[in-house]
């Protein structure tokens, strides 16, 4: 059982992700608001983060970043709906370990979500 | 006696008269004289002096019975004796080798001259020179010698200056001869070095004289450069400098300077050097253009010379004629300079239009072309001299720019610059073309000529549909990524909601129903994916004008 936080600007988006991961046993805490997120994570312990690029304020890199200096080990998976090389690129560069594009199948997010929390292949397969 | 004298006088008279009368040149006067005089007097030498009135010295005329060393010495005679000479009285001295005041006296004991009659040489009451007896042996000469030597002397004056008049008026002939020939001459060319050369040529044979020189002041500096020579040693010409010569100081202020001797003239710096080239007198005149004097010539002679007054003249002649013609070869110099000039300019201004890659063409208030680059006659496909002077409008057949839209007329009638595009078909298919009109001014601020440039900027226009082109190509693409964008997370909510509620059915009818959600949900997610991966697009008819978009 992991700590999942889940940040998408689309609520929708959010508990979606809460119902897939937490019936695979996750406590799944869920925000449309960066602050939130970022208040969230600084308070409590966070195994993952799963984080849309397109925000409200910020962009899912900028919070990647906030994050990772404040709790270099949690595991991330960036998702977006509009994939470019170079926030992939500036994503993995700031320690994400996928980058999903939307819309993602639910068994492929209980799969990258498996597999990030195992630790493997932790830098390899970007799914662009 | 005194019959036998009077007598013996008139014979020497006649004879005297008679060989003065038989030759017109001074020169063969005093020649003949000095030469016969001995025999007739019983004297041992004589010489003839003439008054140089530049010096006011006595200058050696001829000579018979004495030692070049002797006629070379610096003074004539005392003080007291040139004095009553000049004064028009006879001096008759004996044991002139014992008069210890005289300064040469040394020279006289050496020569062995002992009695002396000096005359002077009248003419119209004016000493014009000096007439000397002398005998070895000591000679009282009577009264009536020296009345009669008098006598003597001023026939032979006037014999001297009835054959200066002569030379006069013969030399003034053939200088006016001379000068109309030099002058001719100087004048046919506007060549400087010709000029210049046919002066130091003619001048010292006119003259009969060895040498000649020109120097020119310098402009920048002042200072005189030999400029031409003739008639000298390359050695003479490198002595040195001569500003400092007061003959050169003297005739720079513009008189003409005379000498009669120079190794012994202190107006004369190089005198050895002068020695060693044989040169014995000199006259300088000055080069002047109006009354600027822009030069010195030179005229040098080998013999001791005593230039006349005529001779004077001609040289001074010569000397403004030549001025006047160096001074128009001088400013023919500069005109050729400044027209090589405007000749060069005008090869770099035809280079540089001819090298631009837009038509350029130049047309006058009164439309008439004056002026075309290369580029513009290859595209005209015509020479330079068939269209130059043809009417702007003629050169457009075709009408490709309307009148009313045409630049150069709008200059001309508003003096501000115009420009305006416009389509021509050539034979590989459509261009577009840029005319640009400017002004250019004249004194008044009128519109003198239209300066034109025509450019073909077909390629321009390409780029900038390209560009256009890219713009929207980058707007399309950026609205397909944002749309899908937007799409993909309510999306990602609908198909992740759907597929668990897909679980969750119980009933088969509404579990097939969620699939069909769940496959149309998927098919959209395909058509977003393709959206933010598009590079382009192709328009396609839809229904009536409408199009729609096929993504690639």
């Amino acid at each position: 059982m992991a700590e999942i936080l889940a940040l998408d600007d689309v609520q929708d988006a959010t508990v979606l992700i809460g119902k897939i991961l937490t019936k695979k046993g996750h406590n799944v805490h869920t925000f449309t608001e960066e602050d939130e997120a970022i208040a969230y994570a600084k308070a409590n312990k966070v195994d993952l983060a799963i984080l849309d690029i397109k925000l409200k304020k910020m962009s899912g890199i900028e919070v990647l970043e906030l994050l990772k200096a404040s709790t270099p080990e949690m595991r991330a998976i960036m998702l977006t709906g509009y994939p470019t090389v170079e926030t992939a690129r500036e994503a993995i560069s700031l320690g994400a370990d996928e980058y999903c594009v939307k819309p993602i199948d639910r068994d492929e997010l209980e799969e990258k979500v498996e597999k990030v929390l195992k630790g493997k292949d932790k830098k390899s397969s970007i799914n662009v | 006696m005194e019959q036998i004298n009077e007598l013996k006088y008139l014979k020497v008279f006649q004879k005297v008269t008679k060989l003065i009368s038989m030759v017109l040149d001074h020169q063969q006067v005093m020649d003949t004289i000095v030469r016969e005089l001995p025999g007739l007097l019983d004297i041992d030498a004589a010489t003839i002096r003439l008054l140089d009135p530049s010096t006011n010295t006595f200058v050696m005329g001829a000579a018979q019975g004495l030692s070049m060393e002797y006629l070379s010495r610096s003074h004539i005679d005392t003080d007291e004796t040139m004095a009553m000479i000049n004064s028009g009285y006879p001096v008759a001295k004996t044991d002139v080798d014992q008069d210890t005041h005289f300064s040469d006296q040394v020279l006289v004991s050496q020569e062995g001259i002992k009695s002396v009659l000096t005359l002077p040489i009248l003419f119209q009451d004016s000493v014009i020179g000096i007439l000397r007896l002398l005998t070895r042996r000591n000679r009282i000469f009577t009264s009536e010698e020296i009345s009669f030597s008098m006598a003597l002397a001023e026939q032979v004056g006037i014999a001297i200056s009835n054959g200066r008049m002569f030379q006069e008026m013969e030399n003034q002939i053939d200088f006016m001869k001379e000068v109309q020939e030099i002058s001719a001459l100087v004048n046919s060319t506007l060549d400087l070095d010709s000029v210049l050369n046919t002066i130091v040529e003619r001048l010292p044979r006119s003259m009969s004289c060895k040498a000649c020189t020109i120097r020119l002041l310098r402009p920048q500096t002042n200072h005189l450069e030999l400029v031409a020579s003739h008639g000298i040693s390359e050695e003479y010409i490198r002595r040195g400098e001569i500003e400092g010569e007061r003959n050169i100081a003297v005739a720079l202020t513009g008189a003409p300077v005379s000498i009669f001797d120079v190794s012994h003239d202190e107006r004369v710096l190089y005198k050895e050097n002068m020695r060693k080239e044989g040169i014995k007198s000199l006259l300088a005149v000055p080069l002047k253009v109006k009354r600027e004097v822009i030069g010195i010539i030179r005229i040098l002679s080998d013999v001791h010379h005593c230039f006349t007054s005529s001779e004077i003249n001609f040289a001074v002649t010569i000397a403004e004629i030549g001025g006047t013609a160096i001074q128009n070869a001088r400013t023919y110099q500069k005109i050729t300079l400044l027209f090589n000039q405007v000749e060069e300019s005008e090869r770099f201004v035809a280079g540089v239009l001819n090298c631009i890659r837009p038509q350029l063409l130049v047309i006058d208030k009164d439309r008439h072309l004056v002026l075309a680059n290369r580029v513009f006659l290859a595209a005209m496909g015509k020479e330079e001299q068939e269209i130059l002077g043809a009417d702007y409008h003629s050169l457009w057949p075709g009408h490709d720019c309307p009148v009313e839209h045409c630049p150069v007329e709008q200059v001309l009638a508003t003096g501000q610059t115009a420009t305006h595009e416009h389509q021509l078909i050539k034979e590989d298919g459509m261009h577009w073309v840029e005319r640009t009109a400017s002004p250019m001014l004249d004194d008044t601020g009128q519109v003198e000529y239209v300066i034109e440039v025509i450019r073909d900027i077909t390629a321009k226009r390409q780029l900038e549909l390209e560009h256009l082109e890219r713009v929207k190509l980058q707007g399309v693409v950026e609205l397909a990524g944002t749309v899908a964008h937007e799409i993909n997370s309510p999306l990602f909510a609908a198909l992740g909601t759907a597929q668990l509620l897909e679980e969750e059915m119980k009933s088969e009818e509404l579990a097939n129903d969620v699939q069909t959600i769940i496959r149309n949900l998927k098919n959209i997610g395909e058509l977003t994916k393709k959206m933010t991966a598009m590079t382009g697009f192709e328009s396609r008819d839809y229904v009536g004008k409408t199009k729609i978009v096929a993504l690639r």
